[in-house]
């Protein structure tokens, strides 16, 4: 009887050896991005890239540059933020050149919903900040790079609708590590306070339109 | 009634020192790198964070919770899906007061030793199937006729999962069958389960109780969904609907052929009530919700199993169980701050055959005063974790039951125990956990003083546990 359990256990294994459409391999190349998205992105980020937890950004209307930019520096390790290499070094791993671009369209293509109410900050204050940036402080209005919708262009991500936990704790990431290089935030942030930060990351999450 | 006296007692044999070099060999094989971690976060070349809530064992995450329903099948196959974990721990009892022999009923009180291993063969099967199977080895199984302690090896938890998600627009469905041997093992929120918790709290670690291996300082009593681990095969068919609804509902016989492979030790060996009549079936509801940085379940769970009093002798009377309980669990998680709070309460009706109580049956037994007994059990536990190390839990253990004179011999008559445990650990890197706990009877066998007719006290069995736990 044993040998039949076992055998049965082994049918049930080569009838699921192959399932493409519905894989949560990350080795596979053969894995198409809209089913990795769906199958394991998905599980943090959202289907529609519109996150629940601040812990995970939102991906939705992201810029795809952007995101290829980012899938590819955790493949490489380059970006080192703490969250990146906890979550996204493992999952980017073995990702193909292809499955990276895939994924970056599927993201991008999906629609940017409302964030959750934000619980502190100032909006008002963070607006000045998005708009005027900080002259004292040599911060450049984030609209400069970002957008005046903050919805990005090419390497600049979106940040409108984006968590404000999430983006708080990035402006830190930029301003007090080298986990996230080859960017102008360090130069941006290194003057800014975290009372500024909360707030701007405030007016961001809870952007005007959005 | 030793089921309901001891929770978690192994039999089978196997001598430790086959174990040791085995696991010693496998440690060798494991490549030494940066992912030379556990064996998920192997797979998924993540954290023990992204699965387990604050790095702690075993509470899982909204995405942890994901990856079991899914059937571990996230990530890369493992070249070698192999991995060890071990405990050394020492436990110290407050007093050992009414013992006229210390050694022998609180042995290895206050050392500090290697206590337990587990080699574990986990993960992506193909892209459907995948596993949790744990072989443990207890160096203080138990104690042998002349009292020297025999290290014995077992099977411990499985879970062998087919797993499949339809997700789209529309709708997300996990849904899949789990093949297992403890009821509740299946469960994602490990509010209400034993799997891992051979101690009435949610530690991962080894039972104080266990360890002394003596008659004082037990857990009295427990419901028998929870006392059912590696002497019980079960299917259940299980669905999680759009991150909102679970449903588990399946069916538990005991390890007897073609199940043996999944029980500690031949059926010959249980203890009484531990040998299940016929399919006996399990069921468990919850709803979730997920907001922001928070997730909140709340649960209902049952089952009915009829067991034999003579394991040995499918012609014994038999008594029935029937169990149903109320669970929940309430996470936030967002960095550097990590809160579990959780707990499950069970009732249980136990129906007796008439030859189990009746003086009058010409076949009784005396093993029951009543034809009928219930029982009341309540876990409770939160666990506060600062940036994935720093550690503090508050366990609480609740136990109710009808007086019956023959079942519990203590003068009371009654299981009736409160027990309070706070601990305090320290995750120095994501596979060490260091922790020292302390169990606090307020209440034990139905008395706070002289509880056993003897002039012991509660309190008494007080324990100070200190544990190391590693995993690679």
């Amino acid at each position: 009887m044993r040998w039949i359990l076992l055998a049965a256990i082994a049918a049930l294994g080569l009838i699921g050896c192959a399932n493409l459409e519905r894989s949560r391999d990350l080795a596979n190349p053969n894995v198409r991005p809209e089913v990795t998205a769906a199958q394991v992105c998905s599980n943090c980020h959202g289907l529609d890239g519109n996150s629940v937890s601040p812990i995970f950004p939102r991906l939705a209307g992201q810029q795809e540059s952007y995101i290829v930019a980012q899938l590819e520096n955790f493949r490489s390790h380059q970006r080192s933020d703490p969250a990146g290499y906890e979550y996204m070094w493992g999952i980017s791993r073995s990702l193909t050149d292809a499955q990276i671009k895939g994924l970056a369209e599927y993201f991008g293509r999906q629609t940017a919903g409302k964030n959750a109410a934000v619980a502190g900050g100032s909006l008002d204050a963070g607006r000045k900040i998005f708009e005027q940036g900080v002259p004292e402080k040599e911060t450049a209005p984030c609209m400069a790079c970002h957008g005046a919708n903050a919805e990005g262009l090419g390497a600049f991500p979106r940040l409108a609708g984006q968590h404000q936990d999430y983006l708080v704790k990035q402006l830190h990431v930029f301003q007090e590590t080298e986990g996230r290089p080859g960017t102008p935030m360090k130069q941006i942030t290194h003057l800014l306070t975290n009372e500024d930060m909360v707030n701007v990351a405030a007016y961001l999450q809870a952007f005007p339109g959005q | 009634m030793r089921k309901l006296i001891v929770l978690g007692w192994r039999r089978l044999s196997s001598n430790w020192a086959a174990i040791v070099p085995g696991l010693a060999i496998v440690a060798g094989l494991l490549p030494i790198d940066a992912s030379a971690l556990p064996l998920f976060a192997r797979q998924t070349g993540q954290n023990c964070l992204s699965c387990h809530a604050g790095g702690q064992f075993p509470e899982l995450t909204a995405y942890g919770r994901k990856f079991k329903l899914t059937g571990y099948t996230m990530g890369e196959r493992a070249t070698i899906p192999l991995a060890v974990m071990g405990v050394a721990s020492a436990s110290k009892v407050a007093s050992t007061a009414g013992s006229t022999d210390v050694g022998a009923d609180f042995p290895h009180d206050g050392q500090f030793e290697f206590t337990t291993a587990s080699l574990l063969c986990c993960g992506k099967i193909t892209d459907n199937i995948g596993s949790f199977i744990q072989w443990t080895w207890d160096r203080f199984d138990h104690q042998n006729d002349a009292g020297k302690w025999v290290s014995k090896s077992h099977i411990d938890q499985v879970d062998l999962r087919y797993a499949d998600r339809s997700i789209a627009p529309t709708h997300d469905l996990i849904f899949g069958a789990s093949l297992n041997n403890n009821p509740g093992v299946a469960d994602v929120w490990n509010t209400h389960n034993s799997a891992f918790t051979p101690v009435p709290t949610y530690v991962p670690v080894g039972n104080p109780a266990g360890n002394a291996g003596g008659p004082f300082v037990d857990v009295p009593a427990a419901p028998t969904d929870q006392s059912l681990g590696q002497h019980s095969a079960g299917l259940t068919g299980y669905l999680f609907w759009n991150d909102f609804l679970y449903a588990e509902v399946g069916g538990y016989r005991s390890t007897e052929k073609p199940f043996t492979v999944l029980g500690d030790t031949r059926v010959s060996g249980f203890d009484s009530f531990q040998r299940l009549k016929g399919i006996n079936p399990y069921w468990r509801l919850a709803l979730n919700h997920d907001w922001g940085a928070n997730s909140a379940m709340i649960g209902i769970h049952g089952m009915s199993a009829e067991t034999y009093l003579d394991s040995a002798d499918t012609g014994s009377p038999t008594a029935k169980f029937r169990d149903i309980g109320i669970d929940g669990q309430y996470q936030y998680i967002l960095d550097p701050h990590v809160l579990t709070a959780m707990f499950s309460y069970t009732h249980e009706k136990q129906s007796y055959n008439d030859a189990l109580w009746n003086l009058s049956n010409a076949n009784f037994t005396g093993t029951f005063a009543n034809s009928s007994n219930t029982l009341d059990y309540l876990r409770a536990k939160v666990t506060y974790i600062y940036q994935a190390k720093y550690g503090v839990s508050l366990a609480h253990t609740s136990i109710r039951g009808s007086a019956d004179a023959v079942l519990y011999g203590n003068p009371t008559a009654v299981p009736d125990s409160r027990l309070w445990a706070p601990e305090i650990f320290w995750t120095p890197v994501q596979n060490v956990r260091v922790g020292l706990q302390y169990f606090m009877w307020d209440k034990y066998l139905g008395a706070k003083s002289n509880y056993d007719g003897n002039g012991r006290n509660a309190k008494d069995n007080n324990t100070l546990f200190v544990y190391v736990w590693a995993a690679y």
